[in-house]
């Protein structure tokens, strides 16, 4: 990040406190109130006869300006908590409450709401839509959310992500990179809560996860909240605090839960031993 | 108080509501466009759908002025009475039809219903102008009423009187194509031309009226039917004649005075078929009426059969559509989209789909009309206004119909799963 790009990412998250405030009627949390609280969450599939638990018994509190991992094994159920973090499943039993708002339970409308205003998602895949340009890609969820002056917001979001040039590429003219930071951007122009990234550098060359790994660490800095899914240390290590699962538990969790990030006590290093059987 | 504030907001919601539906509208546009081919044959059954009614309801409504704005041109309230054995081996044992002048007269003087009779000689002649000759032309002997009866004026010179029909003197009028064929102008009037080999003064020109079903009604000399007598004596039982009712009301009084009159005068026994023909003008339009309802009828099946084909086709693309934009949805849903949002996208998208297949058979048949009207025996044809707004309405209609299902689907999917989707 240079100077310069800083300069405009403050100016930029300046103007989201002034505006999402009026907005939600949401006080900043303060003290101890966590974004996330998950009590004693199940989540079951059924294949057939058998019944997949992908998470059993889950209970986390994730606080403002959090910058968590999660990690695990392949099937350890990450994506499964992730999912339901954003509101995109529903789990089958436990609570989930969201800003202090039990979200466990509600119906597909009011989950829709929340995932446009209050969840900002980044995928491995990316997930744009291929015919437009990047900067209707960042529109996108402002168009659902109905907000006003949707194209300035976007450009604002794109200019955060280094991609104002880009504006009117479509994702087929950008590189893998390029395309992760409109959707990095599209997530941004949401304002959202929290930001919830799925292996956000699974797809892309350890260079550019770097960079996108920059961007996410900057806006953590900033004060967004971000929860990434990974399964490389080297990713875990940039964030405060390290979750992981296995077989549906947590098995190993850095943060004590209180609403302090640990991100400078610098005990992240033992934690890919500690885990490793 | 509580609905005034609902209806400020849904008013407040407008503008962002328009937006949306524009934004859909540009989506399913993009969408069309990258599947072009695709597009085209999904809307091919709209399009024939959309073309035939365009161009059959013209053709029909075409047809429809025509035939109305003859009638007016007859006249109307006019018939034609004429000598006519009944058909058929009935009429072999019967004698032959007559109408005489007297029995003209009688209908003239007794049927309080009719308001004026002109006598009418219907037959062929050949005239002849300088160098020219023509072989065929309608020739009608007929009185100094054929002018109003028929609403047929003379625009140069003038038409027979009283005097010259009584006089049964050599003069003549003559239509605009008679003129044209002779290769003369206005300048004949006040010289002779030979109808039959007989000299006749040209006295008046009649108006042009144009054809009608590939006759033409300018093609025709009219001189007085007592000089048609003497060159075709023959003729003096065998006359016809129009009659004029005192006004359009009183025809089927007029039509029954003079069955009566002509019945009694012809000695015809109650229950026998009649000895004389009328014409009217709603024979023509009853005529015109079957015709027209065999090709609405018609019509009705091609669209109907038509629409049911392009309503599948757009159902089947919408389906598979949705099938391969599930991860798209997905995305949509992820970020923000409610139900109703995915539901008005696929929705937009099969109506603008089948909208543009409309669009595309208005142009089609706004063309089959414009060749058709070139062909030099057809009647002008306008495309009717609400023929285009009947089609664009039954193809939206079919895009909604075809297209809900399909949108629902889509809009039901669930947004893991959505993302899941290879
Ligand atoms: N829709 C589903 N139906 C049935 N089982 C499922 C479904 N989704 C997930 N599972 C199961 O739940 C478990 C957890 O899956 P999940 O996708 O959360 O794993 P993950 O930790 O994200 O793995 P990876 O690192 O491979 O992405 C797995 O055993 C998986 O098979
Ligand atoms: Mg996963």
């Amino acid at each position: 990040m240079t100077d310069a790009a800083n300069n405009v990412a403050s100016g930029f998250r300046a103007g989201r406190d002034v505006a999402s405030e009026p907005r939600t009627g949401r006080l900043p949390s303060v003290g101890t109130d966590p974004v996330i609280e998950l009590i004693d969450l199940y989540k079951t599939y059924r294949v057939g006869t058998e019944l997949v638990h992908a998470l059993r018994g889950t209970s986390l509190r994730i606080h403002e300006n959090e910058y968590a991992a999660i990690m695990g094994a392949s099937g350890s159920g990450k994506s499964t908590m992730l999912n339901i973090l954003g509101c995109l499943d529903v789990p089958t039993s436990g609570i989930y409450r969201l800003r202090g708002q039990d979200v466990s339970r509600l119906s597909q409308t009011k989950l829709a709401r929340i995932r446009g205003r209050q969840i900002g998602f980044i995928f491995q895949s990316f997930e744009l839509l291929g015919r437009t340009t990047a900067l209707k890609n960042v529109e996108l969820p402002l168009a659902y959310t109905r907000t006003r002056h949707r194209r300035q917001r976007a450009l604002e979001a794109l200019k955060r992500v280094n991609l104002l040039d880009r504006a009117h590429h479509r994702p087929n003219q950008l590189s893998g990179g390029q395309k992760q930071r409109v959707a990095i951007a599209r997530a941004l122009a949401q304002q959202p809560d929290i930001i919830l990234a799925d292996e956000p550098t699974g797809n892309l060359d350890s260079t550019t996860g770097k960079e996108i790994m920059d961007i996410l660490d900057s806006l953590q800095a900033e004060g967004q909240t971000i929860i990434v899914v990974t399964h490389e240390d080297e990713i875990a290590r940039r964030c405060g605090r390290t979750i992981r699962l296995k077989d549906g538990q947590i098995v190993l969790d850095t943060g004590n839960g209180d609403g302090h990030p640990r991100r400078d006590e610098g005990g992240t290093d033992a934690i890919g031993e500690a885990a490793t059987p | 108080m509580k609905a005034l504030r609902a209806l400020v907001n849904a008013l407040l919601f407008i503008p962002d509501r328009v937006a949306s539906l524009a934004g859909n509208v540009v989506t399913a546009l993009v969408q069309i466009w990258s599947n072009k081919i695709r597009s085209l044959l999904t809307v091919l059954g709209i399009i024939i759908a959309v073309t035939s009614i365009i161009s059959v309801v013209s053709m029909v409504e075409g047809f429809g002025n025509y035939v109305t704005s003859f009638l007016r041109g007859l006249g109307t309230n006019m018939m034609v009475v004429y000598p006519e054995r009944v058909r058929g081996p009935m009429g072999e044992y019967l004698r032959p039809a007559e109408m005489t002048i007297e029995d003209i007269q009688a209908v003239d003087r007794y049927a309080t219903a009719v308001r004026r009779t002109s006598p009418v000689i219907f037959t062929r002649a050949t005239i002849e102008y300088g160098r020219q000759q023509l072989i065929g032309i309608d020739l009608r002997g007929t009185n100094e009423f054929f002018q109003p009866i028929r609403n047929f004026y003379v625009d140069a010179g003038r038409f027979f009187g009283a005097v010259d029909v009584d006089a049964g003197g050599p003069v003549c009028v003559l239509g605009r194509e008679v003129l044209r064929k002779l290769e003369c102008d206005e300048s004949v009037v006040g010289d002779f031309v030979h109808i039959d080999s007989q000299r006749f003064r040209v006295i008046g020109l009649l108006q042009s009226k144009g054809s009608f079903m590939g006759d033409n009604q300018d093609e025709m000399i009219v001189i007085p039917w007592t000089s048609a007598l003497k060159m075709y004596p023959y003729r003096r039982n065998y006359l016809a004649f129009y009659v004029e009712a005192m006004n359009e009301e009183k025809i089927p009084d007029a039509e029954g005075q003079l069955v009566r009159i002509l019945r009694q005068r012809h000695g015809i026994k109650k229950g026998d078929p009649p000895d004389f023909g009328i014409f009217k003008q709603d024979e023509i339009l009853k005529e015109f009426h079957t015709t027209r309802v065999i090709a609405t009828s018609v019509l009705a099946g091609i669209v109907s059969i038509s629409l049911l084909v392009g309503g599948i086709g757009i159902m089947n693309v919408m389906l598979v559509s949705v099938t391969e934009r599930t991860r798209e949805i997905g995305l949509r849903k992820s970020v923000g989209a409610h139900r109703r949002d995915i539901l008005s996208q696929f929705l937009t998208e099969a109506v603008v789909l089948s909208t543009v297949g409309g669009g595309i058979g208005i142009a089609l048949g706004y063309a089959i009309c414009y060749i058709a009207a070139m062909h030099p025996n057809m009647v002008e044809i306008n495309v009717p206004i609400w023929s285009v707004a009947l089609a664009l309405g039954f193809s939206a209609g079919v895009g909604i119909f075809f297209g809900i299902i399909p949108a629902f689907k889509a809009a039901i999917i669930h947004p893991i799963d959505a993302l899941r989707h290879e």
